[in-house]
């Protein structure tokens, strides 16, 4: 005769995996709804130099919390949009800050960025043009703030025929894709140059104007009516002049457009 | 077992399909960064991303486990004429492009889906963006797959047990509880293995429906997929382990699965 247990194997079962869900959650600091904890949305572009500030700015006060979303600008405001929980929103383009506009108040012209075409050190091309001959080259979607711009500059530039073989998702993934050696050249902006200046090197288009984007920065107003202070604060230090020397560093353009 | 009964063209074709299979997988073994191994797990918020995929996957397979399992059995005893037009609805998500599971989650619940605007404007709480969206997503993808595999087990029982138990007057729970349950064990384990597998392993229906939050529902999937932007060698070693969850599955299943299919 088997035991009772033997018997409910199956509630058993179910038993123990909740049991270890729950063990492993409980191991899980709660972020969702400490208020010391802050939301931030930002463009991919920015992801090297924020992931770096976000963990210096924790380990200077603890208990503080930076959890930042990166991606495509564009992804993230119809996010932010569709209720995403946001405190911060920086996006690579002012059309994405607009997209955002019911959730973030006060945006900000913020840093700009420039996009250029990006090859390997060692590459033969060292013309816009090149890209006719037999270059395989990648953009950003033409959603994408870092596409918008490409259409721009290449539009201004004039005399470029072909096409890429990919139009990416995001800056980032368009950098990647570049420095694994999937293609020959690739329209990324300028600081994803600057950030890998061992392995490429930028051409720049002649309107630099036209290759521009208008980065900014926005609160969110769920944030201000919560009154969280540490989303306030964070957002003030992203903007201070010391983050923005930093940023400069890195290849944005601090002033604003003409 | 005699592979001398192996024509040599099977054989070719056999050795070519091994290789399309072991060869990525092997790569990416030699793509692992072992010297920054561990550093690439503990840094950028990996090991936050492996937790919370863990807890988030065990906790959608138990409930798949408890909602697919009487799923099965229903489909299995009921009226065929219903259950024909429920099977392939239940089962559908098994074959659904994640892009369109994340699209049907979204319809449904965000904040101005079908079922979501009306809870939201009840209560101001919204299903996507949060924990609760990742665990759900899983139950949509899991409790698919568990069903298909427990159905097949329960419908290969032998029908003289039951009917014997049945003229012994056992009740419909005892029927399920005390007659299928014990038979179909190994079935349902393989079951579940494979909608956990599933579950852990979802990636593009999570990102669409829950996003991408570290600490809320950046899944360990979606921090390999950011990871290959700006550190691929985390990208990597985060892999690693998948592969190793992969096989080690079907090394567990190789027993239950040939007893599943010997009756």
């Amino acid at each position: 005769m088997k035991s009772i247990y033997q018997r409910l194997w199956l509630a058993r079962a179910a038993l123990s995996l909740f049991f270890l869900s729950f063990t492993i959650s409980a191991m899980q600091p709660a972020t969702a709804v400490d208020s010391k904890s802050v939301n931030v949305f930002a463009a991919s572009s920015l992801q090297v130099q924020y992931s770096a500030l976000a963990k210096k700015f924790e380990a200077a006060r603890p208990g503080v919390k930076i959890n930042i979303s990166f991606g495509s600008s564009t992804t993230l405001a119809s996010q932010i949009v569709a209720g995403a929980p946001v405190d911060i929103f920086v996006s690579a383009d002012q059309a994405s800050m607009a997209a955002a506009k019911s959730e973030i108040t006060n945006p900000t012209d913020y840093v700009i960025n420039q996009v250029v075409l990006a090859v390997p050190n060692n590459s033969q091309l060292t013309k816009i043009s090149g890209l006719n001959g037999n270059v395989k080259w990648i953009q950003c979607a033409h959603t994408a703030p870092c596409g918008i711009a490409a259409d721009r500059a290449l539009a201004a530039e004039g005399g470029v025929k072909g096409s890429p073989v990919s139009y990416e998702a995001s800056a980032s993934s368009t950098l990647a894709k570049l420095l694994a050696g999937a293609v020959d050249a690739a329209i990324i902006f300028k600081t994803d140059v600057v950030a890998n200046k061992s392995k490429l090197r930028a051409i720049e288009f002649a309107d630099s104007q036209a290759a521009s984007s208008q980065y900014q920065i926005g609160i969110a107003k769920s944030a201000i009516a919560k009154k969280n202070r540490w989303a306030n604060i964070f957002f003030l230090y992203l903007k201070s002049s010391d983050i923005r020397k930093a940023l400069s560093k890195a290849g944005f353009q601090v002033d604003s457009l003409k | 077992m005699n592979s001398k009964r192996v024509d040599p063209l099977s054989r070719i074709f056999a050795y070519l399909a091994i290789c399309i299979i072991a060869l990525p997988i092997l790569a990416l073994v030699i793509k692992v960064p072992w010297s920054t191994f561990f550093s690439g797990l503990t840094s950028g918020g990996s090991f936050t991303a492996v937790k919370l995929s863990i807890w988030t996957s065990l906790l959608s397979a138990a409930i798949s486990l408890v909602l697919g399992v009487p799923l099965a059995w229903w489909l299995v005893k009921s009226n065929p004429k219903v259950t024909r037009f429920i099977r392939p609805l239940v089962l559908a998500p098994i074959a659904l492009p994640p892009t369109v599971a994340g699209l049907a989650l979204l319809g449904l619940l965000s904040r101005n889906g079908v079922l979501g605007s009306y809870i939201y404007q009840h209560t101001g709480w919204q299903m996507p963006f949060t924990t609760t969206a990742v665990v759900f997503t899983g139950l949509f993808i899991g409790i698919p797959f568990l069903v298909l595999i427990a159905e097949s087990t329960f419908a290969q029982l032998p029908e003289e047990i039951e009917d014997a138990a049945v003229v012994d007057r056992v009740s419909q729970s005892q029927l399920l509880r005390l007659i299928a349950l014990p038979q179909a064990r190994d079935g349902i384990t393989t079951g579940l293995l494979l909608a956990w597998a599933r579950i852990l392993g979802e990636f593009g229906a999570t990102m669409m429906f829950a996003g991408s939050m570290p600490g809320i529902t950046q899944t360990w999937t979606i921090q390999i997929y950011q990871q290959l932007d700006v550190s691929p060698d985390t990208a990597y070693a985060l892999s690693f382990f998948m592969v190793v969850i992969a096989m080690g599955i079907f090394v567990l299943i190789r027993n239950p699965l040939k007893d599943a299919f010997r009756r």
